[in-house]
């Protein structure tokens, strides 16, 4: 009997016949780590999702569509909130680059994601308290000179680091751009009212009617603040250089919409109104216009066309079905008119350079047109007022004069928003000025801490891209359309003309996300490992793993993550994690781990007792 | 046991067909066939069994015996009884699946009736297909008629299903010469059947209530433990084997010697040490030479895996010569002829009473060996006996004076 006397130590011991228990997702096959015959390794990473890298203020929108797509709606308004103070206004006026850059737009139709964003916004103005908290007071103070979108922003992004925040608004009602370059029917003032509220519960202090250079000095600034951040916007309105542009009727676009928006509006506009500019505040203005009272309103623009006008589309089309007429091709050269005005004179005009970025050339060799007008609205840009501004730190244009960081010189002061923006080539929208008003902020509060700064504030990733990701996995689905009011009814009433989503509306638009390169615990990793060798306490983002000492680097995890997050690493870039054999097969515990640790052994042991 | 053999019957059956009945008898599950003469009758028998209702299997024609025998795997895994079969080259298509079968310790049961490798198309008997398989952890064994045959197919699942064997077995019996010759068989009571096989239990079935993994990889270390574990269930069969026997006697009536038959092999001084159904054969030549004066004998293996060496060793000691017929091909192998020499003269090397062993090529490609080869084998033998020494280790039975 050959097998008589045999016994089989214990570190050797199978089961019977190798027939191994049923691989468990805590432990897969304990006996036979097959780990190192992977040549390349899974590693979640989540990237950069498109819409959250255009974001102005970078808001984790990929992140808070999955939360909204599980019923998380508090979590998700949290986390908007860590880079948005007022998401139930970007909700409504944003211009949403997220959605441009969206994946899904290239797939069927870009995610709403500004009317999920509203839904939350609205969600957390319903809210009795704020789920947002001031930090723990550091004892500093910061003075933020105007309250518009990048003041607001660097207001309460510093209040959550713990500063006492000052705010001065030369008007009398806080909000700045937001209360006075966007109408009512776009964004009601108590919801901008609300989210001021939220602000002063953060512990800012605003004061209203203050004007910096005249009620508040640079000197006082300078002696009483730690530090300053300088977010005044652009107040002044550009003119078109026209003969008899000083004449009564003439109205520039942004004091038109801000006295309507404080309230102190006195303008009482004529039958037919033109209104000259062809961005998105000669839209609101066209627009506020009819509800002005206007009955005809022509937008006279530089640009050949329609679709060279630097506006949103969809504003644009929302004007043009309210009955507003488009007039290309023309500048304005006189205001006629004894007194009141009687017409314009229109030359033929084009941008001598880049549209909407050169200067004009106007064709005055051409015939004169005459066009009739009762009033006309200005609505060409606006420009800075800094005449209280130290001039060492203004630029040989006028404007200020800042490092990347947003900084003036050494000083503790910094300057956001507008007024920084202006000619960058940044769009001057109310989400950049918000994620400028971040970024300062987080950089004052690095220089009050001597610590380094950072021009970004988010790292540089890899953006996903439709190539990335597996597109087998998502059918093609239909934008959910926010509700409209109907033109005809609308011109008259500055109630909102879009409405909100309601919360199915919202869950619907937010599981549309593919949630690009991000890992949105979809557990099909989990499904198709061919053996169990990714394990999840829960389902849940960061909480998956890969068992590294049995996944064999098969890769269809790899192939099959539907959001590219998934990807294969070469093995040798670690040096951590796997089971290294000793030899080529043995496994550490086994007979040739075993002669691999006498042979470590021999060389501290006398010769003789080898 | 009046009751339960009350309705055992004597039929006039080749072996092929008690093949069939015997897995009728035994109710197995799974039948995995690919046709190959001589066996395909039995599958035949079968497959007009499942039929007309008297057994109910999955009955599955395979693409080929590679495939025939992974479905045998495969069922034998998710704990079928499994029966299939094959001759032939047949046998040898199949090879991939001996070891993992046994390895994964499935017992699965698989019939052979003999038929000689090719070349050229050859379909005559020569044990040559199953015992090159002999090797794989298989236990085996040859029946020399039908009614052994169909004995030996109960008998095998019984020991192979045991759980202290758990091991797949090769019933053999010789094409034609058992598998197409007809003779008396009595065949049981489903209830002295049902009294002798309890139903198959594998420990760790396939069952999706219950996973497991089957045949997983595993490290060169883990090898060896897995190696032994199987020699040690080889080992243990004999054993389970020998109680099988007894058990089977006491049921059935019919006592078979587990490892030999001995045939007048009392005051025998040369005999014959042969497996399968030229035995039958052999058996009227010794009584004629008896009748002569002749002092030969028979020793038929029955068991070859577990191979019994003691038992060997303690049997053919009694002798002068041993002649080992055997019907096989072991080209270049230690008597330049069969594989049984070496396996009788290994037997036999501790033995302080060694006889001469000579071995003898007879039976090849299924020629009969008639009672003249018999004869002339004899003489072989006394003329060795007379002279102590062997003339050569390996005769070719016909091809000498």
């Amino acid at each position: 009997m050959s097998t008589k006397g045999t016994h089989i130590p214990d570190w050797l011991k199978v089961p019977f016949a190798g027939i191994t228990p049923a691989p468990t997702q805590e432990k897969g096959q304990d006996l036979f780590p097959t780990g190192n015959w992977r040549a390349i390794r899974p590693v979640y990473r989540d990237k950069m999702p498109p819409c959250n890298n255009a974001c102005g203020t970078n808001e984790k929108i990929q992140g808070y569509l999955d939360l909204v797509k599980r019923g998380k709606y508090l979590d998700a308004y949290a986390l908007i909130k860590e880079d948005m103070p007022f998401p139930s206004v970007t909700g409504r006026v944003c211009y949403h680059p997220c959605e441009q850059a969206c994946n899904r737009g290239q797939y069927d139709e870009a995610i709403s994601i500004r009317a999920v964003e509203r839904f939350l916004g609205d969600l957390g103005q319903a809210l009795p308290h704020d789920v947002v908290k001031p930090g723990k007071p550091n004892g500093k103070k910061v003075a933020v000179v105007g309250s518009g979108p990048a003041g607001h922003s660097a207001a309460y992004q510093l209040a959550r680091l713990g500063y006492a925040v000052t705010i001065f608004e030369k008007s009398p009602k806080a909000g700045g751009l937001n209360r006075g370059g966007i109408p009512d029917w776009v964004l009601p003032q108590k919801v901008l009212d609300r989210e001021i509220e939220r602000l002063i519960e953060l512990g800012v202090t605003i004061k209203t009617n203050t004007e910096v250079g005249k009620d508040v000095t640079w000197d006082e600034l300078k002696k009483n603040y730690d530090a300053c951040v300088l977010a005044v916007g652009l107040i002044d309105s550009r003119g078109v250089g026209a003969e008899g542009e000083n004449k009564a009727g003439v109205i520039y676009g942004l004091p038109f919409l801000r006295d309507i928006g404080m309230g102190t509006s006195k303008v009482k506009l004529g039958r037919k109104v033109a209104v000259i500019g062809g961005g998105n505040t000669a839209i609101d203005c066209a627009r506020e216009a009819l509800r002005q009272g206007a009955e005809e309103v022509t937008m006279i623009t530089v640009e050949g066309n329609a679709d060279e006008m630097p506006c949103m589309a969809e504003d644009l089309h929302d004007m043009l079905e309210e009955g507003v007429q488009l007039l290309h091709g023309r500048a304005v050269t006189a205001v006629l008119g004894n007194g009141k005005i009687d017409a314009l004179q229109l030359h033929p005009a084009r941008f001598s350079g880049a549209i909407n970025a050169s200067p004009i050339t106007i064709d005055k060799q051409a015939a004169a047109e005459k066009f009739q007008a009762e009033n006309v609205i200005i609505a060409v840009g606006q420009s800075a007022s800094l005449g209280w501004l130290p001039a060492e730190f203004k630029n040989e244009r006028g404007l200020l004069k800042i490092d990347r960081f947003g900084r003036l010189g050494n000083t503790n002061f910094f300057a956001a928003g507008d007024v920084v923006q202006v000619g960058s080539g940044q769009p001057l929208m109310v989400v950049n000025a918000v994620g400028d008003g971040k970024r300062v902020a987080f950089n004052l509060d690095k220089v009050l801490r001597a610590e380094p700064l950072q021009p970004r504030t988010i790292p540089l990733d890899v953006i996903t891209d439709l190539n990335r990701m597996n597109m087998t996995y998502f059918p093609h689905f239909a934008r959910v359309q926010q509700a409209m009011l109907p033109p005809t009814s609308r011109k008259r009433t500055q109630d909102e003309v879009i409405q909100a989503l309601s919360e199915h509306q919202a869950v619907e638009e937010a599981n549309r996300c593919f949630s690009c390169g991000t890992c949105n615990a979809c557990d099909n990793c989990y499904l198709v490992c061919p053996e169990p060798c990714i394990v999840r306490p829960e389902r849940s983002n960061g909480l998956y793993k890969i068992l590294v000492n049995y996944c064999k680097g098969c890769r269809v995890c790899i192939e099959e993550c539907p959001t590219g997050c998934l990807e294969g690493v070469p093995e040798l870039d670690f040096d951590t994690g796997v089971t290294r054999m000793d030899t080529a097969f043995a496994i550490s515990p086994g007979l040739h781990g075993r002669q691999a640790a006498e042979l470590a052994n021999l060389a501290d042991r006398p010769a003789k007792q080898i | 046991m009046p009751t339960a053999v009350e309705k055992k019957r004597k039929v006039r059956i080749n072996g092929c067909v008690a093949s069939a009945q015997a897995a009728k008898y035994a109710d197995v599950d799974v039948v995995t066939a690919y046709p190959i003469r001589p066996y395909t009758a039995t599958m035949m028998a079968i497959a007009q069994m499942v039929a007309n209702g008297e057994l109910d299997a999955e009955y599955i024609v395979a693409d080929s015996e590679h495939s025939q025998l992974s479905i045998a795997h495969g069922a034998s895994s998710s704990g079928a009884r499994v029966f299939t079969g094959s001759s032939g080259v047949g046998v040898q298509f199949a090879y991939e699946l001996y070891s993992p079968i046994s390895g994964s310790r499935m017992p699965v049961q698989m019939m052979i009736a003999d038929r000689t490798l090719d070349p050229p198309g050859d379909f005559g008997s020569e044990h040559t297909d199953a015992l090159s398989t002999r090797d794989m952890g298989w236990l085996m064994g040859w029946a020399c008629d039908a009614q052994e045959a169909f004995d030996n197919h109960l008998m095998a699942y019984r020991i192979g299903e045991d759980r202290r064997v758990l091991l797949p077995q090769m019933v053999c019996q010789d094409g034609f010469f058992v598998s197409h010759i007809t003779c008396d068989v009595e065949l049981p009571d489903t209830g002295q059947v049902k009294e002798f096989l309890p139903p198959y239990k594998h420990p760790y079935p396939l069952d999706p209530r219950h996973p497991v993994s089957h045949g997983p990889q595993i490290m060169p270390e883990q090898g060896p433990p897995l190696q032994l574990e199987r020699a040690r269930a080889m080992e243990g069969s004999m054993a389970v084997i020998e109680e099988v026997h007894d058990e089977f006697a006491r049921v059935f009536g019919r006592r078979y010697d587990p490892w030999v038959e001995e045939f007048m092999t009392d005051g025998a001084e040369v005999v014959f040490f042969i497996q399968g159904g030229h035995a039958v054969t052999a058996r009227h030549a010794i009584r004629h030479m008896r009748d002569r004066g002749a002092k030969v004998g028979m020793v038929r293996l029955r068991t070859i895996r577990p191979y019994p060496t003691d038992r060997v060793q303690e049997v053919l000691s009694k002798f002068k010569v041993v002649g080992v017929i055997e019907t096989n091909m072991g080209l270049g192998s230690a008597s330049s002829g069969g594989s049984l020499y070496a396996e009788v003269c290994a037997s036999l090397y501790e033995s302080a009473q060694r006889p001469l062993v000579v071995s003898f090529m007879a039976g090849m490609g299924g020629e009969a060996i008639v009672l003249k080869e018999f004869y002339w084998m004899t003489q072989k033998m006394l003329e060795a006996q007379k002279r102590g020494k062997i003339e050569k280790r390996t005769h070719w039975v016909g091809f000498e004076e």
